[in-house]
């Protein structure tokens, strides 16, 4: 019987080859959409589960506002985590890591090779961490200095094996340091919060230890089991009291966390579950860029909207092909099936259809992952499939969409009355209820989903456009200049004389994320208090740097050659220049703590610059001092865009002479501003992408539908047509309960994607207003490709020959 | 007026498919003159309905001249002809083919709509048909509620609503008992006696006999007029 009924769903399924590729194809392109966006939010969330201890680790963060700006970062001081260990018996261990410099130089044969992933981290980082050793032991791996733990892939990479123990490597940061290979350990896991391949012994950090007030250090806590971390949160206020605060006492006159407070400063400190890092962190100064949470509900719901909207079409054009089946079902039942046997032998089609499209949906899946990782910037691998999550899925969701999409079309068969079916009297009851609620429901989706993508990319056209108080275009920036010491200014001079090059700069410090920062608290008097201290960011330039970033003074002066005093004055930018709140600051003076009461360093202001937005666009812009200071991290050069290639060309030479097996990297200030949005980037995409199959996906049960509905009419279209109705009148007619729905689907689609996106772009301090203009470009997109997909059935329906329709039973 | 309505000369239709060819209208003169009320016999698959389908001009011949009101019609396109048909030709089917959405009153409105008639005047010609064929009372019954009979005097009532010159019954007592047959039969003839003239194909001798003259075709060809009166 089984061997009948699958024989009988195969030959269904040959004989309406259009259907069925529609079919399959609908809800396979639905269900791989449904296993990657799966695989994608998996993968999110599974982010540092690999630790074993990953339930007790816990970092430190801390938030600080000093004089209105608003800082909040991943960073503790060199001292916090230790004297937590000895005061409180609940923390079991404490590590440290510290990569301030972002990248090293670390020699390879001959030549230097710049690695971005390193940094100095205590040997209890192991202890804590599950980054289990290939050859070593890890436990005492970093306790000496000039040690340093390495992955597997970097052993092979400098070693040509993983046996690398003992053997010495090179790095050079302005002086030679030897390290030795203490410890081989397993390359570390891609969904980790950090990726480093080098970890130096903390002993070689060049830092004045033993400080509370400085943060400089990520530092993890490994609490005891049964812990609860919100209630240890509570101690920071007694630590803060027992050990911080004697400290600032020592450079200024706060006398208390109270006083501090009233004031309208805070200093906070609070933990973060490491599992929690990559999606709701997102701080300054994380090791990566992380996820986020909001993404992952975003995509979770596109996924399970996908899901249905491609089940739906299934339950749909399945039961819109029951008119041709209506015969074999009466002939069935006049040779004496019972209605089991034929909601069996559906449900068993129905199954077979989706277990056919689960098939193509893995090929699919197979085929795109290279692409859509490409995309998301992941390196998932099919293998994925088969984890305990997803493996379940594969096998339970076709017969639960089977089950769920056939019991309809089984039901709605199976009940037909063979007479009526075989005399051709058999009327197909409108149902319309239901099914209108589905078009909806499609629609509604991929409305939301229009509306997601004309604001994301809305928004990053203006980041990409709007004035940012500097000219980002045809800047090229040289990296590592400080490797050429004192050849750096040598080097500047050099370039300069090019064709091209309009004006260079040396400075560590660019307008962009991806660079050097330094805070420092000033006061606007020599002492420091509650209320005259502010914290504010203090960049190293040269004369140059204002001209060739293209930023404008808005009062007073660059730094200038003419002015032999210059190295003592400050150029503040709006912001700085609102919290000191003189009417001309120009003239007035700011000071700097000492090591010791009486030592402050006064700064001349000369000139302020308009405000810049020197870290993206999701962040205000904070008070900012510019300082006449050497700084060599970057020389970048204004050029003009036709002399490039050349230019380019006496960079690497010059390199090559000054800086003989010293890697030279470049890259365009543009570049290094769009990277800061590439996570959003990223978004966009994969949210247009999925709009757009989202909508393919509709629009193919659309086309089914309008089918069915204009198979169900024919009888009524040939009425009309005899009665006078015109072609563009039946199409009309046809259209125009799609054209609800739609409008239907677009009502309640405009305020639950209004409040969505006013909610995404709240991460943007600048950001663009919703305008009414962008639903209306979705409502009438969506009306648009609806129509045209039900007008093709509907025009057909019309052309018909009304005699062929209306010939008498 | 020209005293032919009707005047079909050598007409043929050929309906192909991939293996077989089928002469439904075989070189078929017929002449219907206005006011007259003829009925078409034949065995089944002589050509009848092929005929009625071209002379309510939703079909076109494949040879031959149709003249209808002195017009020559028979290379009408889709537009003229539906034109031509909504202004002048009413049509009445063995099985009613009223639409089911539509309530009694909004099916026989839906000519009207097509030609164009605005609204108040609608209502006004509607009430006086549905008056006619004694229907007024179930004007806001939906078709599946009314009887085979009562179902047949809609459709009479929406193929005469637009007072076409000629109305086109295809077998149309073929599924109601004999007393609706001759309630049918005896409207059919009060409307031809008013003016309209009929062109009734049917199976049934009995319901020939209303007619003034019969014509019976074999595949596709006349073979007889009787004249009734």
């Amino acid at each position: 019987m089984i061997k009948n009924y699958l024989l009988i769903a195969w030959r269904n399924l040959l004989k309406n080859k259009t259907f069925s590729i529609i079919n399959i194809t609908g809800l396979a392109i639905g269900l791989s959409c449904f296993l990657l966006i799966a695989l994608y939010v998996l993968d999110e969330l599974s982010f540092d589960k690999f630790n074993d201890k990953a339930d007790r680790i816990y970092r430190i963060n801390a938030a600080l506002r000093f004089g209105g700006a608003d800082l909040n970062f991943p960073l503790s001081s060199d001292m916090m985590g230790q004297v937590l260990k000895k005061d409180y018996p609940q923390v079991e261990d404490y590590t440290r890591i510290y990569n301030s410099n972002g990248s090293k130089l670390v020699k390879k044969g001959t030549e230097f090779i710049t690695e971005y992933n390193v940094a100095h981290a205590d040997s209890t980082l192991f202890n804590i961490f599950t980054l289990p050793a290939i050859e070593g032991d890890t436990k005492t791996a970093l306790n000496e200095p000039n040690s340093v733990v390495i992955t597997e892939k970097t052993a092979n990479k400098y070693f040509g094996t993983s046996h690398a123990v003992g053997k010495t490597l090179e790095t050079d940061d302005n002086t030679k340091t030897l390290y030795k290979v203490t410890a081989v350990i397993k390359d570390i896991p891609l969904n980790s919060h950090f990726n480093f391949d080098f970890f130096f012994s903390m002993k070689n950090v060049d830092y004045q230890w033993g400080q509370f007030t400085s943060h400089n250090f990520h530092t993890y806590l490994l609490l005891k089991k049964g812990t609860d971390y919100k209630a240890f949160e509570k101690n920071f206020d007694t630590y803060v009291d027992k050990y911080v605060i004697p400290e600032i006492k020592t450079f200024t006159q706060i006398k208390s966390m109270a006083e501090f407070k009233k004031a309208g400063n805070m200093l906070e400190y609070s933990l973060i579950p490491l599992t929690e890092i990559h999606l709701y962190s997102n701080r300054q100064y994380e090791f990566l860029p992380g996820g986020n949470i909001q993404y992952v509900y975003i995509f979770s719901a596109v996924a399970i909207f996908i899901l249905i909207i491609a089940c739906i079409n299934f339950m749909n054009l399945t039961t819109a092909r029951s008119s041709n089946r209506a015969r074999e079902v009466g002939i069935r039942k006049v040779l004496g099936t019972v209605r089991k046997d034929l909601i069996k032998q559906f449900l068993i089609e129905s199954v077979l259809m989706v277990v056919l499209s689960m098939v193509i949906a893995i090929g699919i899946c197979y085929l795109v992952l290279p692409l859509f990782n490409s995309v998301a910037d992941k390196t998932m691998t099919v293998r994925s499939l088969l984890s305990p999550i997803i493996l379940p899925l594969l096998i339970g969701l076709p017969f639960v969409v089977g089950l769920l999409a056939g019991s309809y079309p089984a039901f709605f068969l199976s009940a037909f009355k063979p007479i009526e079916v075989l005399k051709g009297k058999l009327k197909l009851g409108k149902s319309g209820s239901l099914r209108s609620v589905l078009v909806v429901v499609q629609f509604t989706t991929s409305i939301m989903l229009i509306i997601g993508t004309i604001v994301i990319y809305r928004q990053l056209h203006y980041i990409q456009t709007r004035d940012i108080g500097f000219n980002k275009d045809q800047v090229l920036i040289v990296n590592n200049v400080y490797t050429l010491n004192n050849n750096a200014v040598p080097f500047k001079q050099e370039i300069l004389k090019m064709a091209g090059v309009k004006s260079g700069t040396l400075s560590g410090y660019l307008p962009v994320s991806s660079s050097s920062r330094s805070d420092n608290v000033f006061s606007k008097s020599p002492v420091m208090d509650s209320k005259n201290g502010f914290d504010m960011q203090n960049w190293r330039i040269d004369y140059d740097y204002l001209q060739t970033f293209g930023m404008q003074l808005a009062k007073g002066r660059n730094f200038s050659k003419e002015y032999g005093s210059d190295s003592g004055a400050v150029i503040i930018n709006e912001t700085a220049a609102q919290i000191l709140g003189y009417k001309d600051p120009i003239g007035q003076k700011i000071y700097r703590s000492g090591d010791a009461p009486g030592q402050e360093i006064s700064y001349n202001i000369i000139g302020v610059v308009k405000n810049f937005n020197y870290e993206s666009l999701k962040q205000t812009v904070g008070p900012l001092g510019l300082f006449l200071h050497s700084s060599s991290g970057f020389a970048s050069f204004k050029v003009n865009a036709a002399y490039v290639p050349e230019i380019l060309k006496h960079v690497e030479s010059t390199w090559k002479a000054m800086a003989p097996g010293l890697p030279l990297k470049y890259r365009f200030l543009d570049d290094s501003f769009n990277e800061m949005y590439t996570g959003e980037q990223r978004i966009g995409k994969i949210i247009l992408i999925f709009s757009v199959l989202a909508i393919l996906i509709a629009c193919l049960g659309l086309f089914g539908l309008s089918t069915f509905i204009a198979e169900q009419r024919t009888k009524e279209i040939g009425v009309r047509k005899v009665l006078g109705a015109s072609v563009q009148g039946i199409v009309q007619l046809l259209s125009k309960e799609f054209m609800i729905l739609v409008a239907v689907a677009f009502i309640i689609a405009t305020p639950v994607a209004w409040w969505g996106m006013s909610k995404w772009l709240t991460n943007f301090v600048y950001r663009i207003n919703i305008e009414w203009w962008m639903f209306a470009l979705a409502g009438v997109l969506a009306l648009s490709i609806a129509l045209a997909t039900t007008s093709f059935q509907a025009i057909k329906a019309a052309l018909m020959n009304p005699v062929k329709s209306l010939r008498t039973e | 007026m020209a005293a032919n309505m009707i005047k079909i000369t050598d007409m043929e239709k050929i309906y192909r498919t991939e293996e077989v060819e089928t002469v439904a209208l075989n070189k078929l003169n017929i002449e219907v003159k206005n006011g007259e009320f003829v009925a078409v016999m034949g065995p089944s698959g002589c050509g009848k309905s092929t005929l009625l389908n071209i002379l309510g001009l939703l079909d076109d011949p494949d040879n031959g001249s149709f003249v209808f009101n002195d017009i020559e019609v028979a290379h009408f396109n889709e537009r003229r002809r539906a034109d031509l048909r909504k202004h002048n030709i009413g049509f009445v089917f063995q099985s009613f083919n009223l639409i089911d959405e539509l309530t009694v009153f909004e099916n026989v409105e839906l000519p009207l709509i097509y030609t164009g008639i605005k609204g108040p005047e609608r209502k006004k010609r509607v009430e006086a048909v549905l008056d006619k064929v004694q229907i007024m009372h179930r004007r806001n019954h939906y078709p599946q509620q009314l009887s085979g009979g009562q179902q047949q005097r809609v459709a009479v009532a929406r193929a005469v609503v637009n007072n076409p010159k000629l109305i086109l019954a295809d077998e149309p007592t073929g599924n109601l008992d004999s007393s609706n047959g001759n309630d049918v039969m005896q409207l059919l003839t009060e409307l031809n006696e008013q003016g309209t003239t009929i062109v009734m194909v049917t199976h049934s001798e009995h319901d020939a006999r209303y007619s003034h003259r019969i014509i019976r075709m074999l595949d596709g060809q006349t073979v007889t007029e009787n004249i009734l009166i």
